[in-house]
């Protein structure tokens, strides 16, 4: 073989050092093109928060730098839960907010002047980078082959699963939770592999991390017992399984502990209690293996096994007396409900209504996860090849994560890193059998097979490596294709599919030029702007963190729906007529009313579509006064036309929605866009509220709610002697004379 | 004339505590056919339970139970409604909180069901009572129409709504014992099986490719949106209106059982392709077979990754991306 400049840089220890700087030079490109693929809404847009959960948490992030930590620590909210406010300090995850904190604080210390606002924005695309060097820090655990861990990376960085959470102004708890997730697991898998208390520690201490930042931990504190529940029955237990496990739960139960939020939970609640059971079986197992090294016999040891058994079942059936008699709480209702899927929409009609909790269709996994999800099982199965504990661990992931993907739509998060690391492995596998320039089987990946004793009956026949070019050609130059066009998907994608703020919508007008539709922000600043400082805003839950954030007024409900009866009472003032939903207003305090409408655009997430959510939720509560079927004509349609109910017709959320409506048209032609259907010619009539603002697209209406009547008439007959009607007088009607007898 | 309207009213109590006194015997003549479960009715005595005044509740299950009527939610419910009245008969409760609970099958009661114009079944009415303690002016039956399959435990909180306030009994489900006991039978027959045959079995539950073929298994079966058609209960296919049938759903976000199955065998293909490329081919020992086994499996990957972008592109309609052959 000629001796090439290029083989001097590729051999021994110079070959050594170049290897590790190109595979800098790489990790650093697929930061920069995950970070540079998530601007697609700054640019288009401008830096701006997105969606409704990042409004809270950057209203949050704002307190804590404004006021310091201690303070944030026991902040009560009295601006939203309109009366009942909310200790927020004590019900969030602080983990958001304290990072971007520091992250000011540091560059401050820098003096670098930058906006919180900015550092929120782009703290998901920054944090996207981090995880992708985490992933291949964790791919490189499963795998020799020094390009599977690259193509982890380079697959986590740009696939749409993972963006779809993580794009600039996503300013949401999962943007630096997967970070933490993949990290954890990396750390737990080193911890697995070298027994080591410091990587033991170390895993427990991002554990903590993770449970600051994110409710969705409860993977991690499941999985990883799990995980050690099935090597134990594989009879895979060892010293430095012990070692780590026992390190993480202790410190890892600690450092959760910490957070107010969690508390407690950890030993109260049927969530945390595998690991606390696997914790117990674990020791249990460790004095059996102590014993047993002292006292040979087979009987004794056969003993020693059966008692472990028997001690572990006596301490389950403790476990779930405990339950039943509620010493220990039961699984909490979201988590409960992945594995009974009917559970939530009979129980919890408020979790069942929010859109990221439906089940996953296949054109979703595809959408989000391309030609990854059919490497994917391809991983899965090279995982049983030398299946050591760390490929154990991938495949109950696997396994596991599918499964809740498949039922909820948002867990398709935690699903991508799995798909992402045994993709990795097949593509990796296929590309060092058919890229190894040489004849004959590729010696790094021959070293890691010999060492399993009983393998696959795939892996039988010793490998001989691809003899022809034009095989290796065919198979490289398709996998190319396939990668490349991988790639412009996922561009597309994350261009068309998530790089929308919905605070802010784009459409084309008909000559093909953009049109921005800035209707939300249009109407917050009016708020803002023309409302006093405390006038309290009363609107569906969806806008309450937006109205806080953006209007900076109190809300009676926002997103955050952790009182389900006062929901439903806003569900029902917005759901009955307008006599009844007048005192619910006057008993709230209620100033403003705010809906939204999407009939003159064509916007289809606008409140008459979330309509029978608010009704059922209120049903919950008052089945007497509320009831669904009400709103349903006899056909069981839901219309809003000449046909709709006179309970559809008659509440609040209809009138507000279309009051003066049919201005906007000639007679008798006002067309809903979004239902596609014709209107009544006669609009609805308010009295009790009075139409204060109606943004440009019509999408946000606001109502004020009128003061009680001056002449102490009820605001009906207000209305009707403003419209010059008459009051009928009952006592001048003349009918037909009666002969009075008496 | 004032006389005239003492004698009167003076007659009309007589007469209601007269019905009164018939009434007590009414209730404690209905209670008395059946204790503890519900009551049979009939036409005639439906006519007679319901006919004011009447001094008790009356809960009437309108039901078809019998086969050949093909209610299901009917005979699913028949327990569920058994439960309720048990828990009720059985549990003490305040002496002037008087119910009844009844069932009207339709096999004895068509008239009625003829009257009440009753296209759908179950359906419950509770009558309150005309006189005594708890009498409501507006006497007319509350409906309960059931919309699908409902625990003992939902219509008895909406049975409890319409009593009047006051302590009530709880709903008491027996405890299985029959179910606690073949469970623990079960159980330790499973533990005696297992070690009595554990040298048979054990290599089998050890054996990896079992587990690598479950765990493909149920990866496939849930990334091809199994659990969306379990939870939504989706058709397993519908026909296209001429005939035929459509395979694919049309929209983003809708699936046929059986396009979820295809969906599943493609992934599947296509994995295994790749399986077979990665780890099958290079042991392939003869190098004319093994460039003719290159050649297979890379063209029915691309023909099948082809063939997925194309279904992918019909249910997404702006997807601009594809491959040759499809």
């Amino acid at each position: 073989m000629a001796d090439t400049p290029v083989d001097a840089l590729l051999k021994g220890n110079t070959g050594r050092n170049t290897r590790g700087l190109l595979r800098i030079i790489i990790l650093t490109t697929i930061a920069a093109a995950a970070v540079s693929s998530r601007l697609f809404s700054v640019i288009r847009f401008e830096s701006i928060i997105h969606e409704f959960d990042p409004w809270f948490n950057f209203r949050a992030t704002k307190y804590l730098v404004q006021n310091g930590f201690e303070s944030f620590w026991d902040w009560f909210d009295d601006r939203t839960w309109h009366p009942l406010g909310r200790v927020t300090g004590g019900t969030l995850y602080p983990g958001l907010m304290v990072t971007s904190g520091v992250i000011y604080h540091i560059l401050r210390f820098l003096t670098i002047p930058v906006d919180i606002r900015n550092i929120c924005v782009l703290l998901a695309p920054a944090c996207s980078g981090l995880t992708a060097f985490a992933m291949y820090l964790l791919t490189c655990e499963m795998s020799f082959s020094p390009s599977a861990g690259l193509l982890a990376a380079a697959f986590m960085g740009i696939t749409p699963g993972y963006i779809s959470r993580s794009v600039a102004g996503s300013y949401d708890n999962e943007a630096i939770a997967i970070f933490l997730l993949v990290f954890t697991f990396f750390l737990w898998i080193k911890a697995v592999k070298n027994g080591s208390i410091m990587w033991g520690a170390l895993t427990a201490l991002f554990y903590g991390y993770m449970v600051s930042a994110w409710g969705g931990y409860v993977f991690i504190t499941n999985l990883i017992p799990l995980h050690v529940f099935v090597l134990l029955c594989m009879g895979r237990y060892s010293t430095r399984l012990y070692i780590s496990y026992t390190t993480w739960y202790a410190l890892g139960t600690l450092a959760s502990m910490q957070i107010p939020f969690v508390g407690f939970l950890p030993i109260r609640n049927s969530d945390h209690m595998a690991a606390l059971g696997v914790f117990g079986l674990i020791q249990l197992v460790a004095f059996a293996e102590f014993v047993r090294s002292f006292i040979p016999g087979k009987q004794f040891q056969r003993l020693l096994t059966a008692m472990v058994i028997v001690v572990f079942g006596i301490a389950f059936v403790g476990l779930v007396v405990l339950t039943v008699s509620g010493v220990i709480a039961p699984w909490s209702g979201r988590f409960y409900s992945l594995w009974d899927t009917g559970y939530a929409k009979i129980h919890i009609p408020i979790i069942a209504s929010v859109s990221e909790h439906q089940p996953t269709a296949w054109p979703a996994f595809f959408f989000d996860l391309n030609l990854l999800i059919w490497l994917f099982p391809a991983g899965v199965y090279m995982c049983f090849r030398d299946l050591k504990d760390e490929h154990v661990f991938v495949i109950i992931y696997a396994v596991l994560a599918s499964y809740f993907a498949g039922v909820m739509v948002r867990l398709m998060l935690t699903l991508t890193p799995i798909v992402c690391v045994a993709a990795a492995l097949a593509l990796s596998s296929i590309l060092d059998t058919y890229v190894f320039a040489s004849r004959g089987p590729n010696p790094k990946i021959k070293a890691s097979e010999d060492a399993s004793t009983e393998a696959l009956r795939s892996t039988r026949n010793p490998d001989v490596g691809i003899s022809s070019y034009i095989s290796k050609a065919v198979v490289t130059s398709s996998v190319v294709i396939y990668l490349l066009m991988f790639v412009a998907h996922c561009t597309w994608v994350t261009s068309n599919a998530y790089s929308s703020p919905s605070v802010v919508l784009a459409s084309r007008m008909p000559d093909g030029s953009q049109f921005i539709i800035d209707d939300y922000r249009e109407a917050y600043y009016w708020l803002r702007q023309n409302t006093p400082d405390n006038a309290k805003i009363m609107s569906w839950w969806d806008y309450g963190y937006q109205i806080g954030g953006m209007a900076d007024r109190p809300t009676l409900v926002d997103n955050n729906t952790w009182n389900n009866t006062h929901i439903a009472t806003v569900g029902k003032a917005m759901s009955s007529r307008e006599e009844v939903s007048y005192p619910i207003l006057r008993q709230h305090d209620v100033d403003y009313v705010l809906v939204v409408f999407g009939g003159l655009l064509g916007y289809s997430g606008d409140d008459i579509n979330k309509f029978l959510w608010m009704v059922r939720i209120a049903e919950g509560i008052w089945p007497d006064e509320v009831k669904e079927r009400d709103y349903f004509t006899a056909r069981g349609e839901y219309r809003v036309d000449d046909e709709a109910t006179p309970a559809m017709r008659n509440s609040l959320m209809y009138k507000m929605s279309y009051h003066n409506f049919n201005s906007l048209f000639q007679m008798g032609q006002a067309v809903d866009r979004v239902r596609g259907s014709r209107l009544p010619a006669e609009g609805p009539q308010l009295s009790t509220l009075e139409e204060a603002f109606t943004s440009e697209n019509w999408i946000i209406r606001i109502y004020k709610v009128k003061d009680l009547d001056n002449l102490g008439r009820d605001h009906s007959n207000a209305a009707a002697f403003e419209r010059g009607h008459k009051r009928k007088r009952a006592t001048k009607r003349r009918g037909p004379r009666v002969l009075r007898t008496e | 004339m004032k006389l005239f309207i003492l004698i009167i009213s003076l007659f009309c109590i007589i007469q209601g505590a007269l019905c009164a006194t018939s009434e007590l015997d009414k209730f404690e003549r209905y209670q008395s056919l059946s204790p503890f479960a519900p009551i049979d009715l009939n036409d005639a005595s439906y006519e007679d339970l319901t006919t004011k005044p009447r001094d008790y509740h009356v809960a009437i299950l309108l039901t078809a139970v019998e086969a050949r009527y093909g209610c299901i939610l009917c005979r699913e419910f028949q327990s569920e409604w058994d439960l309720i009245a048990r828990s009720w008969n059985k549990a003490s409760k305040p002496d002037e909180l008087r119910m009844l609970f009844t069932t009207l099958d339709f096999g004895n009661g068509k008239t009625t069901f003829q009257k009440l114009m009753l296209q759908t079944a179950p359906v419950l009415l509770v009558f309150p009572p005309t006189i005594g303690p708890f009498a409501k002016v507006d006497d007319a039956p509350s409906r309960f129409d059931f919309s699908g399959p409902i625990s003992a435990e939902q219509l008895y909180t909406w049975i409890n709504r319409h009593l009047p306030e006051g302590p009530k009994p709880p709903l008491v489900r027996p405890i299985n014992y029959m179910r606690l006991v073949s469970a623990v039978t079960i159980l330790m027959g499973a533990v005696t099986l297992f070690t009595v045959l554990s040298p048979y079995v054990l290599p089998v539950i050890q054996n990896r490719n079992l587990w690598a073929a479950f765990s493909l298994i149920s990866i496939l079966l849930f990334t091809s949106g199994h659990m969306f058609n379990h939870i939504r209960k989706v058709p397993y296919v519908v026909g296209d209106g001429k005939g035929g049938i459509s395979y694919f759903a049309g929209g983003f976000s809708n699936q046929f059982g059986m396009e979820t199955q295809i969906v599943a065998a493609i992934y599947a293909i296509l994995s295994f392709a790749t399986i077979a490329l990665a780890i099958k081919v290079p042991r392939i020992a003869d190098n004319k077979s093994q460039q003719i086994a290159v050649l297979i499996w890379g063209t029915v990957l691309f023909g099948m990754y082809s063939f997925l972008l194309s279904v992918f592109r019909a249910k997404n309609g702006g997807y601009p991306f594809f491959l040759p052959p499809f």
